[in-house]
């Protein structure tokens, strides 16, 4: 048994993302009972559903635009949960307090003004119906309904023994609901119902609303009230007890006893916790009139326990409670993240990654925070050091690879890879897609060559060949040297960025036996012909095989340069508006048949 | 309920068509000279300068002139601004006209469960907390508007000559009015009085509480709420009132100068049962805080360091209930940092730290907290299996591990 909540309960939250959240709390606690979940949301996004983890399965949520659309479809809801920020809560209260079957609405909103709540009271009333909060914390009745995210997390669900039945429990502050809900399973037999009324100084629901309904509710033995200064609901709450002879005891504390020695007008507590404006609803007072009403007073919180332990074990004497049946709990599932935590499963891993690890609160390159590479002064070549070959390259290493990124950045607009990139711009089609169709371009005729001239490079020098023994090898085995030849350049009019680069490379003292190999094999193809110069792949391979750079890595250092230049013509393009551009026809040489009959299809 | 300054108040309720008497807020004593040129009360009237600041006991304080001249005035002024009282400097001054009158009156209207209150005496001025039971009262049920008559009965209750009945029962509703359209939790006028002039009721001085969550439906608020404990805010509780304007959840602050005991917990409801348990046990308070509602661990960590710069404290209770959603192992975080830093800085030197939670994730919070204990702080941590306020009794008397 229960009061205003229980296994029929059937919920509408209205509400975005905090609605969602209280959703998933109330589905555990609908596991950890072993009883249905049937909860339905209207956050903004109506028609779509929110998926909630309930055990081991996920149950799809409907959304709706508003509480009528959801009573429509599920007429068997009688209970809102309000979720909705401060200025709109009057009116969605208003919404759920207007549906024929909701007869319970329950508002975890704080910041709502006092008249609004005061409003929405009387027309609860109006209506028959229960408004319980602002500011509430929910309404939890053990073992048959959870409203809200009262109970907190599931590991006390079970410590508080909510699965089961007890003790009946009002608050005004959601935390200390919580607090008292774990004092009755440790000193009693849990609770029945636990309701948060919300610390506002005019909520909804008062005490003595409850107080009556927990009278009628024969398995509440016991209501456990939790007060504070301000207000006159605990003087109320202590008329109705002490009327007439009530079947419930009640055990009450109050707080704000503080207030005797702090400043006169100092706010603390709840927006509901202030004196009156002539020393009525303070702490003394209200303790007094409680106590004289016949309820179980303690003087502090601390006195709560032994207070309950008592009236416990008064119920146990007098059997009461012979006969309940003992209900396990049952236990969350557990993700697959926390049974591998906890050694309990071994899952095989699918990819594996030994240069970066993002596990962490940042990514690690090879092991170093990315931010404190950036705090240290290092640069992008130290970054593809670490990523590329799992080390970091010395200063020249790193002037060296910045030097070939330059070079390689950009050959203007003509060359494959930039005109497929700018092709792509002018048809309209994204960066990442025109970039790519560039990126396409980059094979054994342009760009590509770096990792097979270095392959070839470090297969001569490792065989310590001759330049004569590595050509002739070639020339019978392999094909034209990769790295060797230019279509414009020649002895003549030498690449200058290559010039550039080999100076440098060798004024720097690193060993270069590749790049030595490489300048030999030039001085003989140039004998035979003046274009089969060493071009910029097979020195940048050279070099970067001196550097011990993986073979498989080479083809890297240009896609990566060239990149940027590519990014540039995308963005060039889309900067100066450029439109849809076609072959012009005389540009194309068309050799095709003349136009003739088509022949009759052959049956 | 938040309180409105006198200046912001009377503007309040002079736009409901009650007349106020003449006033200028002034931040120099020079400004004195060019609305003096366009006001002329304030060449021919007498007048009153006082502190416009949330202080108590302004009076005593010699923060209130009254019965001055323009250049009486402006040497008032003159000597207030800037001057530092009980830690706090008076930035501005309210400069208004004296109204002479006869009788003073006693007009409010309290904000109750099921509407409105109003109350009413002819027997006002400082005489009315001595004759509180001749203050007459008036229910006005939420949504309605108060009856004339009603008014009128409630005024001839009040010992009003017949004359001015429908005089004040017309000013009650317009405070009412006031009061309703203006989400008021209570307003209270004291005196009000007739100007000897002309018999005009004016709102002589005025209390103004409104309702500081309403303010999203009153874009004509353009003024800040001032403290309610008798002194204007201080820059730390300013800080934490500015983070709390800002974030998720709440962290709220408030110094109480020469307590021992600092508190540092968590949620509305625990922080006022753990105040009670220090006074209890007999230590004093230095200061209330409270964090609720899961707040950034930034925004706890800032509240830790206010807690911790505290004068003279002897120890710190971090205490709290179990938690329906505030995350400990976070929020705990923030406490961790603030403490850190604290020690940093020299801080918390014979200063013992006491710890109690419960709620989501508290085994890691409460680990977290406890490796504190191998970094030379005194902290004691328990867990939700001591009592809520049992760590107070430590604290304070002893007897804890």
């Amino acid at each position: 048994m229960s009061i205003i909540t229980n296994k029929e309960t059937r919920v509408v939250i209205q509400g975005g993302p905090a609605g969602v959240s209280a959703a998933k709390r109330m589905a555990e606690f609908c596991h950890l009972s072993q009883i249905p979940f049937n909860v339905f949301v209207f956050p903004p996004s109506a028609g779509k559903t929110n998926e909630i983890a309930f055990g081991s399965t996920l149950v799809s949520v409907p959304i709706f635009k508003s509480v009528a659309a959801a009573t429509e479809v599920f007429p068997e809801i009688n209970t809102s949960l309000i979720y909705i920020a401060p200025n709109r809560a009057f009116a969605g209260t208003m919404e759920a307090l207007d549906a024929p079957n909701i007869k319970l609405v329950s508002m975890i909103t704080e910041g709502v003004p006092e008249k609004d709540a005061k409003q929405l009271r009387i027309e609860a009333e109006k209506r028959n119906k229960v408004f319980n909060g602002p500011s509430s914390i929910g309404v939890i009745s053990a073992g048959e309904s959870r409203l809200g995210v009262i109970g907190g997390s599931y590991d006390n669900l079970m410590l508080c023994k909510l699965h089961r039945q007890g003790f009946g429990v009002i608050t005004k502050s959601g935390g200390l609901s919580n607090e008292i809900m774990w004092i009755c399973s440790q000193f009693a037999d849990g609770i029945t119902t636990a309701i948060g009324i919300g610390g506002d100084t005019y909520p909804g629901s008062d005490f003595v609303t409850y107080l009556e309904k927990f009278e009628d509710d024969l398995q509440t033995k016991v209501v456990v009230m939790v007060g504070e200064m301000g207000g006159d609901l605990e003087e109320k709450a202590a008329t109705w007890f002490g009327e007439k002879k009530r079947r419930i005891q009640l055990i009450a504390v109050v707080s704000g006893y503080c207030q005797e020695q702090l400043p006169k007008g100092m706010k603390f507590g709840h927006a509901g916790a202030k004196e009156g404006l002539h020393g009525e609803g303070s702490a003394r007072n209200k303790a007094e009139a409680l106590k004289a009403a016949g309820a179980i007073v303690p003087d502090t919180f601390g006195g709560l326990g032994p207070a309950i332990k008592a009236a416990y074990e008064e119920i146990l004497a007098s059997g009461a409670l012979e006969g309940k049946e003992e209900l396990a709990p049952r236990h969350l599932p557990r993700t697959i993240e926390e049974t591998i935590k906890d050694g309990d499963v071994f899952a095989e891993p699918l990819i594996k990654s030994s240069i970066c690890d993002d596990r962490g609160e940042e990514p690690l390159y090879n092991g170093y925070p990315a931010s404190e590479l950036i705090d240290k002064g290092y640069q992008i070549p130290h970054v593809i050091g670490l990523l590329w070959d799992k080390r970091l390259v010395t200063p020249v290493e790193a002037e060296i690879i910045k030097r070939i990124v330059i070079l390689s950045a950009d050959h203007g607009p003509c060359v494959s890879g930039a005109l497929v990139t700018i092709i792509g711009a002018c048809a309209g089609i994204s960066m990442a897609q025109a970039v790519a169709a560039g990126m396409i371009m980059i094979g054994p005729r342009f760009g590509g060559a770096v990792t097979g001239a270095g392959k070839w490079f470090s297969y001569g020098v490792k065989n310590k060949m001759s330049v004569d023994d590595f050509l002739t090898h070639m020339k019978k085995n392999v094909g034209p040297v990769p790295g060797i030849g230019h279509r414009v350049k020649s002895l003549r009019n030498p690449d200058k960025r290559v010039k550039s680069l080999i100076a440098y490379v060798k004024s720097t003292g690193i060993p270069t036996p590749h790049l030595d190999f490489a300048l030999a094999i030039e001085e003989k193809t140039t004998a035979k012909k003046d274009t089969l110069i060493l071009n910029v792949d097979g020195t940048m391979a050279a070099i970067l095989v001196d550097l011990r750079f993986p073979v498989d890595a080479l083809n890297g250092f240009f896609i990566l340069s060239r990149t940027i230049g590519m990014i540039g013509h995308w963005i060039d393009q889309k900067r100066e508006g450029s439109r849809l551009i076609r072959l012009f026809k005389y540009l194309a040489n068309y050799t095709s048949h003349k136009k003739r009959a088509v022949p009759p299809l052959d049956s | 309920m938040a309180k409105v300054l006198e200046g912001p108040g009377m503007r309040l309720l002079s736009k409901w068509g009650m007349a106020v008497p003449n006033y200028v807020v002034i931040t120099e004593a020079a400004q004195i000279d060019n609305l003096s040129e366009a006001n002329p009360w304030l060449r021919e009237c007498k007048l009153v300068v006082k502190a416009h600041e949330a202080l108590g006991g302004r009076m005593k304080l010699g923060l209130v002139k009254v019965g001055l001249d323009l250049d009486g005035a402006r040497a008032a002024a003159k000597e207030m601004i800037g001057k530092a009282v009980a830690e706090v400097t008076i930035s501005q001054v309210i400069i208004s006209e004296m109204v002479e009158h006869d009788e003073e009156y006693y007009l409010a209207v309290t904000s109750t469960r099921d509407g409105a209150e109003i109350l009413l005496t002819s027997m006002g001025g400082i005489e009315v907390e001595a004759n509180w039971e001749k203050v007459k009262k008036l229910a006005v049920p939420l949504g309605a508007d108060p009856d004339m008559q009603a008014l009128t009965d409630l005024a001839k209750d009040a010992g009003f000559d017949e004359a001015l009945l429908p005089r004040v029962a017309s000013f009650a509703n317009k405070l009412f009015k006031c009061y309703d359209q203006e989400d008021g939790s209570y307003l209270e006028i004291n005196p009000l009085v007739r100007r000897s002039s002309n018999g005009e009721l004016t709102a002589l001085d005025a209390v103004t509480m409104v309702d500081g969550d309403a303010r999203f439906r009153h874009p004509d608020w353009n003024f800040n709420f001032a403290s309610e404990f008798g002194r204007p805010y201080s820059d730390n509780e300013k800080v934490i009132m500015d983070i709390d304007s800002k974030v998720k959840g709440s962290v709220k602050f408030i110094e109480i100068p020469g307590g021992d005991t600092a508190l540092l917990p968590a949620g509305g409801g625990a922080s006022v049962y753990y105040s009670d348990a220090v006074l209890a046990m007999g230590g004093t308070l230095a200061n209330y805080a409270e964090y609720s509602g899961d707040p950034p661990d930034w925004a706890v960590e800032a509240l830790t360091e206010k807690v911790c710069a505290l004068k003279g404290i002897k120890r710190i209770i971090v205490g709290g209930a179990i938690a329906n959603f505030t995350n400990v192992k976070k929020t705990f975080s923030g406490i961790i940092k603030g403490f850190r830093k604290a020690k940093a800085d020299g801080k918390l030197e014979d200063v013992s730290i006491w710890v109690r939670r419960g709620g989501p994730f508290e085994k890691e919070g409460l680990a977290a907290m406890k490796v504190l204990e191998g970094e030379g702080f005194d902290i004691h941590v328990y867990d939700r299996y001591t009592p809520l306020t049992d760590i107070v009794d430590y604290a304070i008397v002893g007897g804890g591990k």
